[in-house]
């Protein structure tokens, strides 16, 4: 299963991350970040809008993208936050690196 | 899960095509024409399972199995012999090592279908025993047989390990001067990897607080180490944990602790729970994250409860999960049982309605005694 992504300029991409982001998909998110950050993407918006679950190893694969990005001053925003996601952010404190945006495109006009 | 690849070895163009089209139906099919041919495909790729015709040209059947046999990699492959000679010498000839069956041809192709898949089924039961065998093993290293033993405090942990679980880990040391650190940790993913990773971390945090030890007592300083060493070791690289690192010290009956993005410990006083709220970032994220020490005082009767997130994340029936809030009240219901962490477990297991846990987890229970105790 692949991750709907949209093009929003060269730097700038929205993934839609669906019902649940865990161990079972984790490694297809990781695929999906990386064709485009190969292709020059910097900037991630993560759609959070209808996630119901958000798991350690698929919060590491966020992580994975963040420190893949980040030494070329990508960025990182999660927008439309779930409460279960919310949860996950918040126990690990990981809003401290990850903007949030109440939805698309508040994070699309921040960061473009 | 990935459809099992099977590779077919035979000269003869019909069988190959019939196989290929059937077992195609069930599993990723690829196939060689003789014994050399199979060894290139195979350099390219391991098969799950291979089936294979004796009499071939440039290279046999046999030859290709002996091959496989001496190479540690190909040695394991579930074999099938395919065959038209019946005959009994050549039968024993294929009775070797490593060889898992022998059909003769023609042949019943439901019945080869039946075999290939109750030898594909034995190999993955197999291999799922082992994880969960190795699995455990890590797991009962990343704890310690027993918890402290201090005068005036009770101490008790629990852990329970699953193989689909996380790495947990947690581990005590006392310092020269009478006072003890511990460290309670969950390395992210699942799996085996997991507890290996978790199993190197731990390995480093003993070894890290040795030398740290000796020129300062401060949890935060230690957890930046740990940060650097995350984001610096390449075999590490894509590793993220949270740590929950604690100096406990009996004599002035203080905790000081700092918190990566771990799970916030329940401190519990006979004026009711609370949850211990500073945290900061989780680690392996940013280089310069800065962690902060916090200072708790331990009255008569205080309780620190700390845990990893299976037992937050442990599913209600009503289709959430026990939560922050959860763990805290079912923590202040076990305070003052006699055995306060199996009654902190089986409260917990009571409002899932499981009968036991489904993942990974660890709770450390650490009470000062009442004075009058």
């Amino acid at each position: 299963m692949s991750f709907d992504v949209d093009s929003l300029s060269p730097d700038t991409v929205v993934v839609h991350m669906g019902e649940a982001l865990d161990f079972r998909n984790a490694d297809d998110f990781k695929d999906t970040f990386q064709t485009h950050v190969e292709d020059g993407t910097r900037n991630f918006i993560l759609n959070f809008s209808e996630t119901e679950v958000l798991d350690s190893t698929g919060l590491g694969s966020i992580f994975s993208l963040y420190r893949e990005i980040s030494p070329d001053d990508g960025k990182v925003a999660f927008a439309d936050v779930s409460r279960p996601v919310q949860v996950v952010v918040q126990l690990t404190r990981t809003y401290k690196v990850f903007r949030q945006f109440p939805s698309v495109q508040a994070a699309e006009e921040a960061l473009s | 899960m990935a459809e099992h690849a099977i590779l077919i070895v035979e000269d003869d163009s019909t069988v190959r095509e019939l196989l290929k089209y059937r077992l195609g139906k069930h599993y990723d099919v690829f196939t060689a024409t003789n014994g050399q041919a199979a060894l290139d495909k195979i350099e390219d790729r391991i098969p799950d399972l291979i089936i294979s015709d004796i009499m071939m040209p440039k290279m046999d059947g046999f030859a290709l199995q002996s091959a496989l046999q001496a190479n540690k990699n190909t040695r394991v492959i579930p074999f099938i012999f395919l065959t038209a000679r019946a005959d009994e010498p050549a039968r024993q000839e294929g009775a070797r090592t490593g060889v898992d069956d022998y059909i003769t041809k023609p042949f019943d192709m439901e019945q080869l279908l039946s075999r290939v898949e109750r030898l594909l089924e034995r190999v993955e039961m197999f291999q799922s025993q082992l994880d969960a065998k190795i699995g455990r093993d890590f797991s009962n290293r990343l704890l310690p047989d027993e918890g402290p033993s201090v005068e005036g405090y009770s101490f008790y942990f629990q852990s329970e390990a699953h193989e689909q679980g996380g790495g947990d880990l947690f581990d005590w040391t006392d310092t020269d001067g009478g006072s003890y650190f511990l460290t309670i940790g969950d390395v992210m993913g699942k799996g085996l990897r997991a507890k290996f990773y978790a199993y190197s971390f731990l390995s480093y945090v003993r070894g890290t607080l040795y030398t740290l030890l000796e020129e300062s007592s401060s949890p935060a300083s230690v957890m930046r180490n740990i940060n650097d060493m995350l984001l610096d070791d390449e075999v590490l690289e894509d590793t993220f944990a949270s740590f929950l690192l604690m100096h406990w010290s009996p004599s002035a009956h203080t905790l000081t602790y700092a918190n990566a993005g771990h799970c916030r410990p329940i401190l519990i006083t006979p004026d009711g729970p609370e949850i211990v709220e500073h945290s900061d970032l989780i680690l392996g994220l940013e280089a310069d994250t800065s962690f902060t020490d916090v200072d708790l005082d331990l009255t008569p009767g205080t309780t620190l409860v700390a845990y990893t997130d299976g037992l937050m994340e442990l599913p209600t029936p009503d289709g959430s999960m026990l939560g922050e809030e959860g763990v805290k009240e079912v923590a202040y219901e076990a305070y003052g049982a006699d055995a306060p962490i199996d009654a902190f477990r089986e409260a917990a297991l009571d409002r899932s309605g499981y009968d036991s846990f489904q993942d990974d987890t660890l709770a450390v229970w650490l009470q000062r005694n009442a004075e009058d105790a």
